[in-house]
């Protein structure tokens, strides 16, 4: 246990003082910085602008009662993006004019006014009708159409009632029967968006942590067999030891580096700019549902040793690095697999491939806390995950400190199948 | 009770037998000597001493047991290649392994500081390996093999591109070593380092055991075919004498070669009614000479 311990301490010690993780880590802090500032850096570039409304043409013409009703729409509804500018007459010459120059995003004009409510139009530049566009006018066309067609015959309330939303709430029945209320919608959604942004942050942490820790372990076990001092380290310490002890020295590197990453992105979040965007998607960290964190963090961890000890297994297959990336390519594919397996079931958490590979010790770590965080899970389903999880790292650290043992002393060709299980047979760990 | 016996010990990689049937025994306090030509199983026999690799048969006992846990904390081993860290400073890296072998930190670090001083090379304490020179690595190799104090030492071909200067400390360490008790198996493929060190030798070819046993019994054993003859004048003749082989004219003298040791008074009596003897010498084959005959012939 001792040894375990200064095994532990030499290899985070080593690994985090070298020079391509120190600059790693501070590339990738600063990119996180520029990337979280960059709609803020934008909107300086830009000066004023940005903050000024963008402007909609509206071509009177033969409807100058639906754009009276568009334009006190905009000035009700408090949207400050875009606003209503009028053109007399019917002809875009001039609203032409204006949109080649720039002035205005695009304009609306009607025809056939024959009917209830005339088509509209609307003419844009190059980029067409944008996104932001389409959700402001959609909704402004559709409540002006009301208050045309309905103007006489109903009054102001009934219109505004007319143009309210249609409340849905949702109330799940969970494995043990019970309704749960659907309680503070709001405060629901709230949590369900923090949930996915959780479940979202801790698949992409996985992933990365997992292929980059992954692949240094395997690095360093190859490097030490081909300088051979393999052979010292083997003669002076239980295999079984050097593995673990290399795994969570260099899962704590991992740690410290996601720490890093994590105080860069809350010291951003606390610039007085971002405050505000943050605000603006109006999520909280009190919204974070607790649970889902404490399994999520469980799971990665779980998670992290089975790839790790299968990463340090390959890399002692190895005799030189130039060979490594070809030997680890499974284990990639697999963490690959398991990532977008998890990425993808996100919409989708009770899927059955969702259901089946979250028992998979390989895809659970992802797939687990997709369901845990997306949906619900009785929890002896995601206790037989955790077992079936850990029984497989003991299976596979046993197996890897095998192969470990065995393979380190393979040089040359590539042993065969044969050949390692005689040789492991033959070691005690 | 040998610290180290091989008895019967073999080693197969597939078809190949790397290790054929090899038995020695070092005492304590002895340097035990490996000798061999290149792939004649010198380092598989070390590795097995190690517990690096299982022998497919026969036994190797240490103080009369089998291989146990207990055993890394008193051997010592200095790869072929020497096997140390690059990037690392010395001193954090031979204090890791001597704390690996069951060392206290403080013990490690009084221990390397006094190699470091004996060697005379206080200052690289602070040196990262990739900076020091091939035999000064060498050396901090040596250091990491015997910083723990072990009872049993392996050397693979521990004296291989050092200068002569640097071959004299290792050799007078190595001595010292053997007086303390230390039981150190060691191979070469540098006689004349063997006839300094050793009393005891294992000379292995193509995986099997030609010559084995005390350095001097085996030289008595090989017949002494040499004469060294120095002389004032010429002695003419020598060549007819009966059992002389050949007859080699050189600065001082003459280096005559005989079938067997009898033909070496009829050379002397013959030279001293002809001349003034200054030397004469019946030579005992050197190593080099046995290792030659016994693994040479077949090198070719």
């Amino acid at each position: 246990m001792n040894k375990l311990g200064t095994i532990i301490g030499f290899t985070f010690k080593n690994k985090a003082r070298t020079k391509s993780f120190l600059i790693t880590t501070l590339i990738l802090a600063l990119l996180i910085t520029i990337g979280m500032n960059v709609p803020y850096i934008i909107k300086l570039i830009k000066g004023d602008d940005a903050s000024k409304a963008e402007q909609i043409g509206i071509l009177y013409g033969s409807q100058p009662v639906i754009a009276a009703e568009l334009e006190k729409y905009a000035a009700q509804s408090g949207n400050k993006d875009y606003t209503f500018i009028k053109y007399e007459g019917t002809a875009p010459d001039q609203a032409k004019k204006d949109l080649e120059d720039g002035k205005i995003e695009g304009y609306l004009s009607f025809d056939g006014g024959d009917g209830a409510f005339p088509a509209v139009t609307f003419t844009g530049g190059e980029d067409g009708m944008g996104q932001g566009i389409s959700s402001f006018l959609m909704p402004a066309l559709q409540t002006v159409k009301t208050t045309v067609i309905a103007k006489d015959a109903l009054s102001a309330e009934q219109i505004a009632a007319l143009n309210e939303p249609v409340k849905l709430d949702t109330v799940r029945i969970n494995a043990e029967g019970k309704t749960e209320a659907g309680g503070d919608t709001h405060r629901e959604d709230m949590q369900k968006a923090m949930n996915y942004v959780v479940v979202y942050v801790l698949l992409i942490l996985f992933f990365t942590s997992n292929m980059m820790t992954g692949n240094m372990i395997a690095a360093e076990v190859t490097s030490e067999k081909s300088s051979r001092i393999m052979e010292i380290l083997i003669t002076s310490v239980s295999p079984l030891a050097q593995m673990f002890g290399k795994v969570i020295g260099i899962f704590l590197v991992g740690i410290v580096q996601i720490a890093v990453f994590g105080v860069v992105v809350g010291a951003n979040l606390m610039l007085p700019h971002n405050q505000d965007i943050l605000q603006g998607y109006s999520l909280s960290i009190s919204d974070i549902n607790l649970p889902v964190l404490f399994y999520g963090l469980l799971f990665y961890i779980l998670g992290y040793f089975l790839y790790a000890v299968l990463y340090a297994a390959i890399g002692s297959i190895v005799s030189r690095t130039e060979d490594l990336g070809q030997a680890v390519m499974p284990i990639t594919m697999l963490g690959l697999a398991s990532f977008y397996i998890g990425l993808f079931s996100i919409t989708a958490s009770g899927s059955m491939l969702i259901k089946v590979t979250s028992f998979i010790p390989f895809t659970a770590p992802t797939a687990m806390l997709v369901r845990i965080g997306m949906g619900t899970v009785p929890t002896w389903q995601i206790l037989i995950s955790l077992v079936l999880l850990l029984v497989s790292i003991l299976f596979f650290g046993w197996l890897s400190a095998k192969i470990y043992r065995t393979g380190v002393l393979m040089y040359g060709k590539r042993p065969s199948i044969k050949e390692l299980r005689k040789a492991m047979k033959a070691y005690k760990i | 009770m040998e610290p180290l016996k091989l008895v019967n010990v073999v080693k197969q990689y597939g078809d190949k037998t790397a290790v054929n049937q090899i038995s020695l025994e070092v005492g304590r306090g002895e340097i035990y000597g490996l000798l061999g030509a290149n792939g004649a199983g010198k380092t598989t026999t070390m590795r097995m001493v190690l517990g690096l690799i299982y022998p497919d048969g026969g036994e190797i006992l240490y103080n009369g047991k089998p291989y146990h846990a207990e055993l890394q904390q008193i051997m010592g081993y200095l790869p072929e290649e020497r096997g140390l860290y690059p990037k690392i400073k010395v001193s954090e890296q031979i204090v890791y392994l001597a704390r690996l072998r069951g060392m206290s930190q403080q013990d490690a670090d009084k221990s390397l500081r006094y190699w470091l001083e004996r060697f005379d090379v206080p200052e690289y304490y602070d040196k990262r390996i990739e900076e020091l020179s091939k035999g000064n690595q060498q050396k901090m190799g040596f250091i990491a093999a015997i910083v723990h104090k072990p009872q049993i030492v392996i050397l693979d071909e521990a004296f291989s591109g050092l200068d002569p200067v640097n071959v004299e400390l290792l050799k007078a360490t190595v001595k010292e070593l053997r007086d303390e008790g230390t039981s150190i198996l060691f191979s070469t493929h540098r006689m004349e380092h063997v006839e300094e060190l050793c009393q005891r030798i294992t000379i292995l070819h193509k995986s099997n055991t030609v010559v084995q046993g005390n350095i001097r019994d085996i030289k008595s054993r090989y017949p002494r075919e040499e004469v060294l003859l120095h002389t004032t004048g010429d002695v003419g003749g020598l060549d007819v004498i009966p059992g002389v082989t050949a007859v080699e004219r050189i600065d001082r003298g003459y280096h005559i070669r005989i079938a067997a040791p009898e033909t070496a008074q009829g050379i002397l009596q013959k030279a001293m009614q002809e001349t003034t003897v200054e030397r004469f010498e019946i030579k005992e084959p050197t190593l080099n000479q046995i290792f030659i005959q016994e693994v040479g012939d077949s090198h070719e």
